[in-house]
């Protein structure tokens, strides 16, 4: 399975120079915790709703400050083809919870931490399943006892 | 996906009650109908990229009259 396929969720992209509220109304407007911070093509950061409080809000910046003031930068990122195991180790040895997948420099979407744990409890579910049938209605296929 | 300008670009909710949200296309930044889009949001009015994951579709007026 390749990274782009388990982009569950679609991308949000501004640009730098957009305010610190526009940010906070999109993420309302779309539904989405975190945007991508794009220049020209470029993937430039990644700015979340935490962000905005931690580092706009906490520190008293105003409603219009630019969002390149509040994003994360460098972005930690996976190639779209990237087999979607070397995002399990980027998330193993970073402290992440969204991955954001590029094409060369341009971003294409998030792989969250929660959408992964979603399918792999599916995953799991579907794998429990003959077992946990096996367990509770074994007896079915047993013959009848014999004595003698 | 495929999109041109004035498709309306539909995003399934992600929890449940959560309402599905949309936006209209204004720009194809792609080739050929592909992503990224640049849309508008109705109620405010705000302009953003989007980056379609599998929670969003597109409705295509001239396909949905015909």
């Amino acid at each position: 399975m390749r990274a782009i396929d388990a982009v569950r969720r679609s991308g949000i992209g501004v640009g730098p120079d957009r305010t610190i509220r526009d940010a906070a109304l999109l993420m309302e407007e779309a539904g989405v915790g975190s945007l991508a911070i794009i220049e020209g093509d470029r993937l430039v950061g990644i700015v979340t709703d935490r962000d905005l409080v931690r580092r706009g809000l906490a520190r008293g910046l105003p409603a219009d400050a630019r969002v390149d003031g509040v994003m994360s930068a460098p972005v930690v990122t996976i190639s779209a083809d990237a087999d979607l195991h070397d995002a399990f180790g980027i998330f193993r040895t970073h402290a992440l919870r969204r991955l954001a997948v590029v094409r060369g420099e341009q971003f294409v979407g998030t792989i969250t931490i929660d959408d992964l744990l979603i399918d792999l409890t599916a995953d799991l579910a579907d794998l429990a399943r003959p077992i946990a049938a096996e367990v509770l209605f074994s007896h079915r296929d047993s013959g009848p006892l014999v004595t003698t | 996906m495929y999109a041109t300008v004035g498709d309306r670009i539909i995003i399934k909710g992600h929890h449940l009650g959560e309402p599905d949200r949309d936006c209209e296309v204004i720009e194809v930044q792609g080739e050929d109908g592909t992503p990224p889009y640049r849309v508008r949001w109705d109620d405010s009015g705000h302009e953003c990229l989007f980056f379609p994951g599998s929670d969003a579709s597109v409705q295509n007026f001239d396909h949905a009259r015909s």
